[in-house]
């Protein structure tokens, strides 16, 4: 039976999620998940939202002009 | 002049050298990375004209520091950390932030128990998947930019650039510790933020939260 406790548990999950975790905190959240449901179904929903968000991040086209202006304003940088 | 503090800066110029002789160097090796940095900033300001003078200055910049760039084959985490600087010295705190509120809180608050209570779908046999569906991307967006700059930068980061903890408490110059509560606190405020969203829109009638 894992140490942790659900509420415990679901603090740890965008680490667990970001890979930011080791050692002994990662073997007792795995613990923990081996053994609850309803916390694998929580942390499935934080694994699939971030997905989602990534999904809608804006993108833009770089503007045409951008690169020449850029290259003309470090032209005139002074030595 | 306002460099990331991981930045090393050398002096600006070589005995017997001109700052300007790194100048086609940089360009070299930095323009190539432009696009990559404006669809960055571009997320990070959520703006084209922000965007654009955001990449502009920190263009300006890391001209200005590349004779301390001791890794020039990073020169692109290292344009995104100055990039990232700039937004947090320029943007901080900005108008259209939500505010945090009480912290023990956000870190209880659930998303998924909410929608699971509400259950606006009853005829869903994928409830979660169902709700977020139902939300349009400039929602979603608006959501992401209301997260004050301390949370939204870091999150940005760690989805756009895929930086790591460490990677990010170096660009960002605070402890790892302080990341991993900032992303765990900006993924919650984000999430009330899509909550509050989903009242507005009718999607759910919940009214006491």
């Amino acid at each position: 039976m894992s140490a942790l406790s659900c509420a415990q548990a679901m603090q740890q999950f965008f680490a667990y999620l970001d890979r930011a975790l080791a050692g002994e905190a990662l073997e007792d959240l795995e613990t923990h998940l081996d053994a609850c449901l309803a916390c694998c179904e929580k942390l499935a929903f934080s694994r699939r939202l971030d997905g989602f968000v990534k999904a809608k991040l804006p993108d833009s086209p770089l503007p045409a002009d951008l690169e020449g202006r850029i290259r003309d304003a470090l032209a005139r940088v002074e030595p | 002049m306002n460099t990331p503090d991981a930045v090393p800066l050398a002096a600006p110029t070589e005995p017997g050298g001109r700052a300007h002789d790194n100048r086609p160097r940089f360009e070299a090796l930095a323009l190539p990375h432009l696009t990559h940095l404006y669809k960055l900033a571009v997320r990070l300001t959520g703006a084209a004209p922000d965007a654009e003078d955001l990449v502009h200055e920190t263009y300006m910049k890391g001209l200005a520091a590349f004779p301390g760039l001791r890794e020039p084959e990073r020169i692109r985490p290292w344009m995104s950390r100055i990039l990232a600087r700039l937004v947090l010295d320029r943007y901080r705190s900005g108008p259209r932030e939500v505010a945090v509120g009480d912290l023990a809180e956000l870190d209880r608050f659930s998303l998924y128990d909410l929608v699971w209570d509400e259950d606006p779908l009853p005829y869903s046999d994928d409830l979660h998947h169902d709700f977020l569906a139902q939300f349009p991307d400039d929602e979603v967006r608006r959501a992401l930019l209301a997260l004050p700059e301390t949370y939204r930068v870091p999150l940005l980061l760690l989805y756009v650039e895929d930086l790591s903890y460490r990677e990010l408490a170096e660009t960002l110059g605070c402890p790892m510790g302080t990341i991993m509560s900032r992303l765990h606190r900006g993924r919650k405020i984000l999430e009330r933020e899509l909550w509050a969203c989903a009242k507005r829109r009718g999607l759910v009638r919940s009214d006491d939260r």
